[in-house]
């Protein structure tokens, strides 16, 4: 281990986030959105999460099977941490207002609605811009702000991107219906994209003083991942098809079924790599056979398959365990399939702090997973969970916008403010004192 | 395309076109115009992809291989290779500068050094402990340069009881370890076995979108540093590991088997956490159909008229629809009445409906399932400057996935696809380290480029 690493976990508070002093506020819902707000603030941003009040993001419903934490949507609480919680009003004009003044003071701004909703909230990038000519303001949604799709209205979501970019598709395996992700891969990959498009835009603005405006369609953003696709259709004529757990473009890389019947996943395309297999199967005589000494040859189909059978027959007489194990002796990459099980025990992930436990003042004590980027001088980090509609209000309007509780009563008065509904995954756990939480206590 | 009337909103499309369309990207200035990478992948195309996405937006990139060229070079369907390159690297080779430089000598590794002294950020895919191994990890090369920021994308990370491995990171063995691939595929009947389906089992998505994920935050990662270093002058060391990347995707399993116990398996199709939420299958393939929202999926049964036969009036909340036998039953009961339609007339009654249905403007997500070769061949992606294909003065036009988000500044742009291997060490070494004709032709002789 290199040194510079010593003690990570140990010494993170010891630290700062790479981002800290950055503003950013967000009026997302679901899970496109909010996720890339929630890397920034992993990384020490300061986010404002802004909900219509008084029901909020629509993910607070959301949950696998009927499970919620302490009355809380799980999906909610993975996609939303870190964050301040306020509820504005933005279809009234004193909480465009307020708003208004928050993105003066910020230096990010995200969205995700249909084209055109935020300038009829008086909000859009020209609004702002006039405010704050630094800001950088990103829309994300389904189809971008401009073309057919967009102009014909669609609502998008991240199973459809999956289906209309190709990604579905080639996810099956052979002669299947297309298979969809059980991630929300484009929702997710798509709200990281977008932090890319934002932090150079940072570092363009700590040039030149510029924003800018930014907008993101997570189809388009999903096909750039796919990106051996596009060329080999474009020069061989031919539609790309799915090959299951093969990898096309890499042999031998595939999922085996093994002695105890669980899967194990290996690939070794480098000489070495697949001599060590082979050597690991008692057959070293195969890395110098002509179908399979090559890499591209032995990418050809029908070698590709060949040994692919050969790997899957010795594969079933050992366990997957086994296989790990060999991957490890002979250097070449293998390891069992991991289900949330694992996740949980997994001493790797526990002891990088990958797989960690929050101590938040309303939910407890509960299981997370941290920022997967490790930095030895700003190590991002997971702090706490998510919050009740508007739960933070009175915090930021004082904190940001020096706003007395007189003047804050009033805002509540007009609506312009909100509280959470009183409802599942709106209002606090039904253990909260009242109390616990707060930032500015009452 | 067929003519369509303009929303009320078009003169904001126009006006945003008029701001961000690819085809004016080369109007702008690029952000990181004032960073230089090396790029020492290897193997991984996570590393490739991290160094692309900041090439696009203008940083200058040296992508650094082993006299021979790096593996991924041959990655590619069926060994399909155009002018000696695979089609994964032909993608990924863009806007860099390609260079040789053997590591295994101590003069190959003072060059490094050198040029080292010279860049902003490293990125490197080695199995945990060779760089270090070479004199040239994080800790030598601060020294050379303090503001290097030094990115390491690996399988097991740089610390952490199996960062020990000798292996390399992939694609399928990292989608293997998220524990994504263990949640997704088709659900084995009962009473069947794997024998009888194969298909049935765990299954890994066909991009590369564990080494996506991971070159994506690693990019994330690498530019918060920057932010950080503008304010502090301090380099760091930047540790990522695949498969943690790609889990960090995956959302409530985690919790699930921590507070319930409850191993997160296979739902086909359906979606454990949503609905309406799944592929169907219709007339000529499948659609996506999706509303998560009680209003969308009341509307989409008013589309496939069974509004009133299924009581959709009645209904007020979604919450019983999430529970497995509910989304089984219902499933059961769509089926037939997608089957009824095309893709492409499902799609218009959605959007029709949203003009004229009973709960207009709400209506549901609607999409056609299609292969990747109708995905290229989709104007109005074509449109948006997806697809626009890249003249290569080597590899001829290409077509490359692009403009993947469009700005009115500092838009990504790709120039050119992929470079031949070394084929820069003239300009490169020349630039870097003024080594012309005659110091390159020695180096070559012995073995160094």
């Amino acid at each position: 281990m290199p040194d510079v690493f010593k003690d990570y976990v140990k010494k993170k508070f010891s630290k700062p986030g790479p981002l800290k002093g950055v503003r950013v506020l967000e009026v997302c819902t679901l899970l496109f959105g909010p996720s890339g707000p929630s890397f920034l603030a992993e990384m020490g941003a300061e986010v404002i999460k802004i909900e219509l009040p008084p029901a909020g993001d629509v993910t607070r419903s959301l949950n696998p099977f009927g499970w919620f934490y302490k009355e809380q949507s799980p999906m909610f609480m993975h996609i939303n941490p870190n964050k301040y919680y306020m509820a504005l009003d933005l279809h009234i004009d004193m909480g465009q207002q307020i708003f208004k003044e928050l993105a003066a003071k910020a230096d990010i701004v995200e969205f995700n609605l249909r084209p055109g909703v935020t300038r009829r909230w008086n909000i859009g990038y020209e609004h702002i811009k006039e405010v704050n000519p630094g800001i950088i303001y990103i829309e994300k949604n389904g189809f971008g702000q401009w073309g057919t799709y967009a102009e014909q209205d669609r609502p998008s979501n991240d199973g459809a991107s999956q289906a209309l970019a190709g990604y579905a598709w080639m996810s099956s395996f052979p002669k299947r219906p297309p298979l969809k992700q059980s991630i929300w891969i484009c929702d997710y990959y798509g709200g990281l994209m977008g932090e890319v498009a934002v932090l150079a835009a940072l570092h363009h603005r700590r040039k030149t003083g510029k924003g800018q405006f930014i907008e993101m369609s997570q189809t388009e953003n999903i096909m750039r991942v796919m990106n051996w696709v596009w060329p080999y259709q474009q020069l061989t004529g031919k539609g790309v098809e799915p090959t299951g757990n093969r990898d096309q473009c890499i042999c031998p890389a595939d999922t085996f079924l093994c002695a105890d019947n669980l899967l194990a996943a290996l690939a070794a395309p480098g000489p070495d790599e697949f001599l060590g297999l082979c050597q690991a199967m008692g057959k070293a005589e195969l890395a110098v056979d002509p179908r399979f000494q090559d890499h591209t040859v032995r990418l050809q189909d029908e070698n590709a398959l060949a040994i692919l059978k050969i790997i899957a027959d010795w594969a079933r007489t050992k366990t997957a365990d086994e296989i790990e194990a060999l991957g490890k002796e002979f250097s070449f990459a293998a390891t069992r399939l991991h289900n949330a099980k694992d996740m949980n025990e997994d001493p790797q992930r526990r002891e990088r702090g990958f797989v960690k436990e929050i101590d938040d003042p309303l939910y407890g004590q509960y299981v997370e997973h941290e920022f997967p980027v490790m930095m030895s001088k700003t190590p991002p980090k997971i702090k706490w969970t998510v919050r009740p509609v508007g739960f933070d209000n009175e915090f930021i309007m004082a904190k940001i916008l020096g706003r007395n509780q007189t003047q804050i009563d009033e805002l509540y008065l007009h609506g312009v403010l909100g509280k959470w509904k009183d409802m599942q995954g709106r209002r606090p756990p039904s253990d909260w004192d009242g109390q616990a939480g707060y930032i500015i206590r009452r | 395309m067929t003519e369509q009337k303009r929303p009320k909103w078009a003169d904001w499309a126009d006006h945003i076109r008029s701001l961000d369309d690819p085809a004016k990207n080369y109007e702008k200035p690029e952000a990181l115009g004032d960073l230089t990478i090396i790029d020492l992948s290897s193997r991984s195309m996570a590393g490739p992809y991290c160094s692309s996405l900041l090439a696009e937006l203008g940083a200058e990139t040296i992508r650094i291989e082993a006299p021979g060229g790096d593996l991924v070079r041959s990655y590619s369907p069926n060994g399909f290779m155009h002018r000696g390159t695979g089609m994964a690297y032909i993608q990924e080779g863009r806007n860099k500068y390609h260079i040789t430089l053997n590591l295994e000598t101590e003069e190959g590794r003072d060059i490094l050094k050198s040029l080292v002294g010279q860049a902003d950020i490293l990125i490197e895919t080695f199995p945990a402990g060779k760089m270090d191994a070479w004199g040239i990890g994080y800790e030598e090369l601060a020294k050379i340069n303090p503001r290097l920021i030094y990115t390491s994308i690996t399988g097991y990370g740089q610390f952490g009881p199996e960062s020990g491995r000798n292996q390399y990171d992939y694609d399928n063995v990292a989608q293997a370890r998220s524990g994504v691939q263990y949640a997704t595929g088709e659900v084995l009947p009962e009473g069947k076995t794997l024998e009888d389906m194969p298909y049935a089992t765990s299954t890994k998505a066909g991009p590369w979108i564990a080494w996506a994920v991971s070159g994506t935050f690693a990019a994330v990662g690498i530019l918060a540093a920057v932010y950080y270093r503008e304010m502090t002058g301090e380099g760091q060391a930047l540790d990522v590991s695949t498969p943690e990347a790609y889990e960090r995707l995956n959302d409530y399993m985690l919790h699930w088997y921590a507070d319930q116990g409850v191993v997160n398996e296979r739902f086909g199709n359906l979606d454990t956490c949503l609905w309406l939420y799944g592929f169907y299958p219709t007339k000529d393939g499948g659609v996506f159909l999706g509303g998560l929202r009680l209003e969308m999926w009341k509307a989409f049964v008013d589309i496939v008229g069974k509004y009133d036969e299924w009581g959709a009036e009645q209904w007020t909340t979604l919450a019983p629809f999430m529970k497995k036998d509910w989304q089984l039953k219902y499933q059961a009961m769509i089926n037939p009445e997608t089957l009824r339609y095309t893709s492409q007339e499902l799609t218009m009654k959605s959007i029709e409906y949203a003009k004229k249905g009973r709960l207009a403007p709400i209506t549901p997500v609607v999409a056609e399932i299609v292969p990747p070769w109708s995905a290229m061949h989709d104007e109005v992606w074509r449109d948006r400057g997806v697809f626009t294909p890249v003249q290569d003065p080597v590899y001829g036009s290409i077509v490359c996935a692009q403009a993947q988000w469009k700005s009115t500044e500092t838009p990504p742009r790709t120039k050119w696809a992929c470079r031949p291997v070394g084929y820069d060490n003239g300009f490169v070494y020349l630039k870097y380290m003024g080594y012309g004709p005659v110091k390159l032709w020695e180096m070559t002789e012995k073995g160094i480029i």
